[in-house]
């Protein structure tokens, strides 16, 4: 017995080295992404010019700030036309010691709806997000907001979740809580080779009946004007509903891998003008399969039918899009992609054909990546 | 009367049930599976990974959040082992009894010195983690120190059950100690024996052993195999007095044949850590496994390893 007593007191000593070692961390984690890339032609709806260009530089450093809360900042930057653009993506605050699993965010963050929204564009598998998800979320929604999660104290993963933001990034208002959105996710394993997540979002968007309604209202000059992420093609009420689902041979996603998932998007409630026939619609389907450890190739398919207000009427849009790719990563921390995008279009002029050639290297911090 | 006793059996049963509520315990690896049992036997334990996966490469599945979410200790490796998944697993189940700092949340290599860490890490070393070889689940020195810890850190959140803890603790403590004993007599004839092995999944019951592992298949560590980096070894010297290629279940085989090939070498392709399978069934056995499976390429015959039970 006496010497369990002298091994605790010999262990609670042992620890205190292991404090001295965390507390010279105090430098935060940084990261940096770089994103560039090569693109023959330009594409509808595509925030990527064509030629040479940079696509989403990324600088972010994130830490635990004490022990009730971590924090994380994203800059990104960003080329239009000639002029670098310097954008805060993210720079939030996140509650680690709520009870319940409760977890609090805010400032300013990516939202929660669908499966890519919350992701990094960097641990995208194509170049560019699907064209439902550039024209109604401007790629990827983030705002100023507070958000609220909470995983259910069920035998399977279902999380609930609701945000309420600012507003302004998905379109101009006066309201002080613009866009609100509530979400809900549930998946788990169904061998262990087989995982899967599917989710239910929901976002109103408070600011399209207001009194800067019309902003959208076929002024194409406005939209040059401010070229930030404000989705082209917004709505009072977006609902999307997303699937995954993964396979890896007896689970070691490090040798092969095969990912399917899928979304649709839909928007009611265009504005004071739209009848209930006046909706967005869009959906996407992808396959990637990595296929050997450094490899993987890809195929998506998806298509979005938009109604482009002009004063009290709409003019109907659609645009098909299919991609292929193939991807060589030589570690952990570089992509190299090849690209071929079919677009066919009804109602815009830029639909084409492109190839693209794209890098994303990262260094600095390893990033933890999502399902 | 039967009846009876059965219906207060179920009502002594009910009434014992919050006493007896077992200690939830999700490991990452399945070695630490193994010691938490080992410790604390009713324990409700869900392992992240198996034998078959590269535990640097796990993803945070939705089953994985789930797990962690209902868990009062994680048993991890740490030094950056598990940083490609694990914090996205730690913020994402918003459990606060495991958090970085927390007592609920274990790391087996801040327990002991681990070898070879590094003063400047970049990149282009390869995935070298700062903080040292995290792979210290094979090691008959390092794991002791490791149960000793771990046993302290499941009486701070269990200190019901402390007797019985100490109790198991002493008692792995005289198994594992009579187990070393026997490793270490039937190390004797496999000192020196040169081997290629990929990657350091091995490496700390390799160098205890005294094998050298001279030859690394990875080009850099955690990098696959290249066709560049085979054929170099290929025309390494010290392959023609290598007896074996030795890699882990969760490895592609495919370099290994392709070198077996060439050369001739045999190829060992053993369980990196605790299966379900008997004879791999814990960290000794596994020990033990590995020890005789290598004894089979040195020429004089063995002692008969003992098996831990």
């Amino acid at each position: 017995m006496k010497s369990l007593h002298t091994r605790t007191g010999t262990l609670a000593l042992a620890i205190l080295p292991l404090t001295v070692i965390q507390a010279n961390e105090l430098n935060p984690d940084v990261s940096v992404v770089l994103d560039g890339y090569y693109k023959q032609n330009h594409t509808a709806l595509s925030p990527r010019e064509e030629g040479f260009g940079l696509g989403h530089t990324e600088l972010s450093l994130s830490s635990p700030i004490d022990d009730l809360f971590k924090g994380q900042l994203t800059a990104v930057l960003e080329d239009h036309e000639g002029e670098t653009e310097l954008e805060l993506e993210e720079a939030f605050l996140q509650t680690t010691s709520m009870p319940y699993n409760l977890s609090v965010r805010g400032g300013r963050f990516l939202s929660q709806v669908g499966y890519l929204n919350s992701r990094h564009l960097h641990e995208d598998d194509f170049v560019e997000r699907p064209a439902a998800y550039r024209a109604l979320l401007g790629t990827h929604y983030f705002d100023d907001g507070l958000r609220l999660n909470l995983l259910l104290p069920t035998p399977f993963y279902w999380q609930i979740g609701a945000e309420a933001f600012d507003g302004n990034k998905l379109s101009e208002g006066d309201e002080d809580i613009g866009a609100y959105t509530v979400n809900t996710r549930f998946g788990g394993d169904i061998s262990r080779s087989q995982s899967w997540q599917a989710g239910l979002s929901y976002l109103n968007n408070r600011q399209i009946h207001g009194e800067h309604g019309e902003e959208h209202g076929g002024e194409h000059e406005e939209e040059h004007e401010e070229h930030g992420h404000g989705a082209e093609y917004t709505g009072e009420n977006l609902y999307i509903a997303d699937v995954v689902w993964k396979w890896a041979p007896g689970g070691n996603n490090r040798q092969q891998q095969l990912t399917l998932s899928g979304e649709y998007l839909y928007v009611d409630d265009l504005n004071e003008h739209a009848t209930s026939d006046d909706v967005h619609e869009g959906w996407y389907a992808s396959a990637v399969y990595q296929f050997a450890p450094q490899w993987s190739a890809g195929a998506r398919y998806g298509e979005v039918e938009l109604k482009e207000a002009h004063g009290d009427h709409f003019h109907g849009q659609e645009l098909k899009e299919t991609d292929v790719m193939l991807a060589w990563s030589h570690s952990h921390f570089s992509t190299v992609r090849l690209q071929y995008t079919h677009q066919e279009a009804h109602g815009f002029d830029e639909a084409d054909n492109t190839v693209m050639l794209q890098y994303v290297m990262s260094f600095g911090a390893h990033g933890a990546h999502g399902f | 009367m039967d009846f009876k006793q059965h219906i207060t059996g179920v009502i002594l049963g009910l009434a014992m049930m919050p006493a007896q509520a077992a200690l939830n315990v999700f490991a990452c690896e399945p070695e630490w599976a193994d010691l938490v049992r080992a410790l604390v036997p009713n324990a409700d334990i869900h392992t992240a990974t198996a034998a078959r996966q590269d535990p640097h490469y796990i993803e945070a599945r939705p089953s994985l959040i789930a797990a962690m979410r209902r868990a009062d200790l994680a048993v991890c490796t740490g030094a950056s082992l598990e940083a490609g998944w694990l914090p996205a697993l730690i913020s994402r189940a918003s459990n606060r009894d495991i958090q970085p700092g927390k007592p609920g949340l274990f790391f087996a290599t801040e327990q002991v010195t681990l070898h070879q860490p590094h003063d400047h890490v970049d990149r282009s070393m390869g995935d070298v983690h700062p903080e040292g070889d995290p792979h210290v689940h094979l090691d008959p020195q390092r794991v002791p120190e490791i149960v000793d810890a771990l046993a302290d850190r499941l009486i701070e959140l269990a200190p019901d059950h402390s007797n019985m803890i100490r109790l198991r603790q002493l008692q792995w403590q005289v198994r594992w100690k009579l187990s070393t004993a026997q490793w270490q007599e039937a190390a004797a004839n496999l000192k020196g024996m040169p081997i290629a092995v990929q990657h350091a999944t091995f490496g700390y019951l390799l160098r205890w052993l005294g094998v050298d592992a001279a030859i690394d298949l990875e080009p850099k560590p955690g990098l696959p195999p290249s066709a560049a980096h085979l054929r170099k070894v290929l025309s390494d010297p010290s392959l023609q007095t290598a007896k074996l290629v030795l890699i882990a279940t969760y490895q592609d085989e495919r370099p290994a044949r392709w070198l077996s090939e060439q050369t001739g070498l045999p190829v060992e392709v053993l369980p990196g850590t605790v299966t379900d399978e008997a004879g791999t069934d814990s960290l000794a056995n596994l020990i033990s496994h590995i020890i005789e499976r290598l004894q089979q390429y040195q020429e004089e015959s063995p002692p008969e390893v003992g098996s831990h039970g």
